[in-house]
């Protein structure tokens, strides 16, 4: 009866601790400060804005997307992507990228590109403020 | 105003129910009859609030804001019915509306065993109301007027004969950024056009639209089946709830199962047919990709089938006559599947996941937030506060007479994985609760073990006794299966070259438990129809596992661009881009493609689109589907050929006036177009024109000044590079947009592929895959929801 409740308990403890292992080894949190992810090397989910006045580029034979992003503050990092440029991405009111900064830039593994879905509210919010 | 009105009666009435089958279990006599009524009334408003909002979206009654917001006029009968449920409020009531239905089949079934009704009905009836709350006229009701709060409309769902009626200059707007202009449809305008004498009818002439992602067939079975699944896990909470109530555990174990059974069968499928719209109509490439929305529904589903085994363990242990084992689990387990399903609606309505899932749900205000929150916490605390209130009683139920080798302790084992695995899942899904994500991997990693555990506990399971098994006994009935699948892994190792050890692993388990499985299902079949339920659910998920093993493992991708005409091969297959053809009243262009493999052959059509809705590039999928594999086409873009003259290796760049270009240290400034004065008369009536952009650069301390062109002779065009050899630089221009900016290749003279290609060629990139046996995911879960029917018709006989 002890056993079964030490056995069982065990194996509890060890499910618990794997699993809180690798949640930490993965999970990715949002950074909204770029000078924050360009001190880390751990993958990030980078949200801002696409920096319009310096364009975008594609690299056809290399298949790449590069652009820059800025924060809040107005830091900017150079962006590149292995891929195609997301739908969307000259109209989107806010970038997510998801990935890692590397020898001066954010290596992105995935881009998504947030678009006013309902562009009346968007126009009432500012209509209010 | 009249469906507010139901939904108001509606939300009184269940109001009402719920009090009278409260002073019923209280002991009045004459209460029943009216707690009946009550719930009867309730479930009928609803079902009429239903009906007048399928009304509402099929005669365009564009005067309540949410048949505006999800629908238009151009939609067929059928995506019109799918408007239903297109947007949150419908959900909401679509999700009462089969809460109504199964409470008035659950009434019928609880009111003919004793003393059930009044027990089961009282809990099931408030979360019934719950939800008439949630549809109530102040939070999510469809029938609230465009009017009640200001909304901005654009001008082009509005009759334009009326615009230049002197009041409307009141109403006008216009967004300079977006060049747009919008009428504020409030109250005061809906008094002004009721003065001037104008119908809301001629005034709005068209919705918004339908989101085109969810204009499919997919869409319109998917969401339905979803919400019988929601309503019906309610019912084991009510009978959960009623068992601690009257503090006797035994009967409702049978009385509860066939509902779970059902229950989690219709959320399986539900989940699953969600999974095939992100495959074939999303272009996901994929069924599953551990969005946190299907997550959401798959903890719940995860511990359903828990529960259902643990059930199943209860019930046999009832012969001896107490109430069994496992009675404090199986409390526990039917209650905690509602209130995930709870937790499951609050994760995805509520606005928390935004950020993190493909799923766009708009944030539903305050209110609604709150009532999600006190919703899941009542049910949460009438669940916690029964099982302390009786702990003690629930405690001396505690049966324990097990051996190691019993099916009891296997059948345990199982549900135990199950939960890890809901843990898992929740977990995950939750972290955005707390502004993080995890990595795909994170679910991938911790499941496939458990996975492996699961399957080998199907076979295992049905190979011991109830009770206890000898150990000779039990060697001598398995070492055949394992031989067998052991031989069978093998084969598939070797002919399908599966190096990977985790795979292998879960192969076997997958295998054995579809060995075990078949061999009783045969020997079985004639003798017991109705028992093989358990096993053809059984084979279904361990052919599912194979299929996820396949697909997952074994899938392959790759991006190719086609020419027209030309054939290009990938994975062994041979595809030729044949042109495309506009559908769907030409604003869809479908792009044919033939796809050959040895004598076979076949053409499929991805599709691309611009959505007027949300003007986006909407892109669908194409399939073409054999036996053994799925080949998969996602169209990603295409070029006319007119802008595409050559970019060998080049960089393209897109510039405004003014903006400069770094190319290897020579700066590439766009000054301004060379637009001559005739080229556009000479545009608009189709003659011959020249456009051509200045260009200034500076390299090694000198400066160029170089004119690309793009002639226009009888609607062909063509593009005349420049060069400049003294630094190595090829500049042409590929595109020009009216907004004044300039796409350029710019290339190194040096490394510059010879021909330059002067026919226009029309290129298609696509993005193909090969899913290995993906039939085997879609013909496991239909197994797996056959064999549920199967036992539910069986537990049904039993009660």
């Amino acid at each position: 009866m002890k056993n079964k409740y030490m056995f069982g308990g065990a194996i509890i403890v060890i499910f618990l601790v794997i699993m809180s292992y690798l949640f930490t080894e993965t999970n990715i949190s949002y950074e909204e400060n770029f000078s924050e992810i360009i001190n880390s090397s751990k993958t990030m989910k980078a949200t801002g804005s696409w920096v319009k006045e310096k364009n975008y580029f594609v690299d056809k034979s290399k298949k790449e997307f590069s652009f820059y992003m800025k924060d809040f503050l107005g830091n900017e990092m150079k962006v590149i992507y292995n891929g195609t440029i997301p739908n969307n991405f000259e109209s989107a009111t806010s970038v997510v990228v998801t990935g890692k900064y590397k020898n001066g830039y954010f290596h992105a593994d995935d881009i998504l590109t947030k678009c006013p879905s309902k562009y009346e509210e968007q126009f009432d919010q500012s209509k209010k403020s | 105003m009249l469906g507010n009105i139901v939904i108001t009666i509606g939300f009184l009435a269940g109001l009402f129910a719920f009090f009278m089958y409260y002073l019923t279990y209280k002991g009045y006599s004459n209460t029943l009859g009216k707690a009946r009524i009550g719930f009867h009334v309730a479930a009928m408003m609803t079902i009429l609030a239903s009906l007048i909002l399928v009304h509402a979206v099929l005669t365009h009654q564009y005067q309540y804001k949410y048949v505006f917001n999800y629908s238009s006029s151009g939609l067929s009968t059928g995506l019109l019915l799918s408007t239903f449920w297109g947007g949150q409020e419908g959900s909401f009531l679509l999700w009462t509306f089969f809460t109504a239905i199964i409470g008035i089949i659950l009434l019928e079934y609880t009111s003919k065993r004793g003393d059930l009704e009044p027990r089961v009905m009282m809990i099931f009836t408030l979360s019934f109301t719950f939800l008439l709350v949630l549809v109530n006229p102040l939070l999510k009701s469809p029938f609230n007027y465009l009017w009640m709060e200001p909304n901005f409309i654009e001008l082009k769902h509005i009759n334009s004969q009326f615009l230049s009626m002197p009041f409307m200059q009141n109403f006008m707007f216009e967004d300079s950024a977006g060049g747009k202009s919008f009428v504020r449809m409030d109250q005061q305008l809906y008094a002004q056009l009721m003065a001037s004498g104008i119908s809301f009818k001629q005034f709005i002439i068209d919705g918004k639209g339908l989101n085109p992602l969810l204009q499919n067939f997919w869409m319109q079975i998917h969401p339905p089946i979803l919400f019988v699944g929601f309503a019906m896990s309610a019912v084991p909470f009510a009978f959960a709830n009623a068992a601690l109530i009257k503090n006797d555990y035994k009967d409702w174990v049978k009385q509860a199962f066939p509902w779970m059974l059902i229950g989690t069968m219709v959320l399986g499928l539900a989940i699953m047919l969600g999974g095939y719209w992100a495959y074939g109509i999303l272009g996901w490439g994929g069924y599953w990709g551990w969005d946190p929305v299907e997550n959401s529904s798959l903890i719940p589903w995860l511990v359903g089938v828990a529960s259902i085994h643990t059930l199943l363990i209860q019930k046999k242990t009832q012969s001896s006559g107490g109430a069994g084992r496992f009675v404090k689990t199986n409390i526990i387990l039917a209650m905690m599947t509602y209130i995930l399903v709870l937790y499951s609606t609050f994760l995805t309505r509520s606005g928390i996941l935004g950020d993190a899932s493909v799923h766009s749900f708009a944030e539903p205000g305050m209110l609604v937030y709150l009532l999600l929150v006190i919703f899941m916490a009542t049910f949460l605390l009438i669940g916690i506060g029964g099982f302390i209130y009786r702990w003690k009683a629930l405690n001396s139920q505690f049966e324990n007479e097990e051996s190691i080798l019993s099916r009891e302790l296997a059948l345990f084992t199982g549900a135990v994985a199950l939960l890890a695995s809901a843990i898992i899942v929740f977990a995950g899904t939750s972290a955005p609760i707390f502004g993080k994500t995890v990595e795909i991997r994170f679910y991938d990693e911790l499941n496939l073990p458990i996975a492996i555990i699961i399957g080998l506990l199907n076979g295992l399971s049905l190979v011991l006794k109830w009770k206890t098994n000898k150990s000779q006994e039990l060697w001598k009935k398995i070492i055949s299966p394992i031989v067998i699948s052991l031989i069978l892994t093998t084969a598939v190792v070797f002919i399908g070259n599966v190096y990977n050890f985790m795979l292998i692993l879960l192969s076997y388990s997958s295998i054995f438990s579809i060995v075990v499985n078949f061999e009783i299902a045969y020997r079985i079949a004639r003798k017991k129809a109705l028992s093989l339920g358990a096993y053809i659910a059984h084979i279904g998920i361990a052919l599912f596992l194979l299929g996820v093993v396949a697909t997952g493992g074994f899938s392959q991708e790759d991006s190719i661009d086609l020419e027209k005409g030309k054939t290009s091969s990938i994975f062994g297959y041979d595809v030729t881009f044949l042109g495309f053809n506009r559908i769907e009243n030409s604003e869809k262009y479908a792009f044919n493609l033939k796809i050959e493999k040895g004598s076979s052959s076949k053409t499929i059509s991805p599709v691309m689109y611009v959505s007027s809705i949300n003007n986006s590039l909407m892109r669908e999928p194409d399939i073409w589907t054999m036996i053994t594999r799925d080949f998969y086409v996602t169209p990603l873009s295409y070029t006319d050929g007119a802008s595409e003259n050559s970019s060998n290796g080049g960089t393209s760049v897109t510039l405004k006036k003014g903006d400069y270009y770094d190319f290897k240290g020579n700066k590439i400034t766009f000054e301004s177009f060379n637009f001559p004065a005739d080229a556009m008369s000479a545009m608009m009536g189709g003659g011959n024109f020249t456009i051509g952009a200045y260009l200034l650069v500076e390299a090694n301390g000198k400066k160029y000044n170089v004119e690309p062109k793009m002639n226009s002779t009888g609607g062909n065009k063509e593009y005349v590079s420049v060069e400049i050899k003294d630094v190595d630089l090829r500049i042409e221009m590929t595109n020009l947009d009216a907004s004044g900016s300039v796409g350029l290749t710019i290339s190194s003279l040096s490394n510059k592929v010879e021909e330059i290609q002067q026919v226009p060629k029309e290129v298609l990139s696509i993005e193909a895959s090969i899913k290995p046996f993906i039939n085997l995911v879609w013909t496991g879960v239909l197994l797996m929801v056959a064999g549920f029917i199967i036992s539910a018709v069986k537990r049904t006989k039993e009660v």
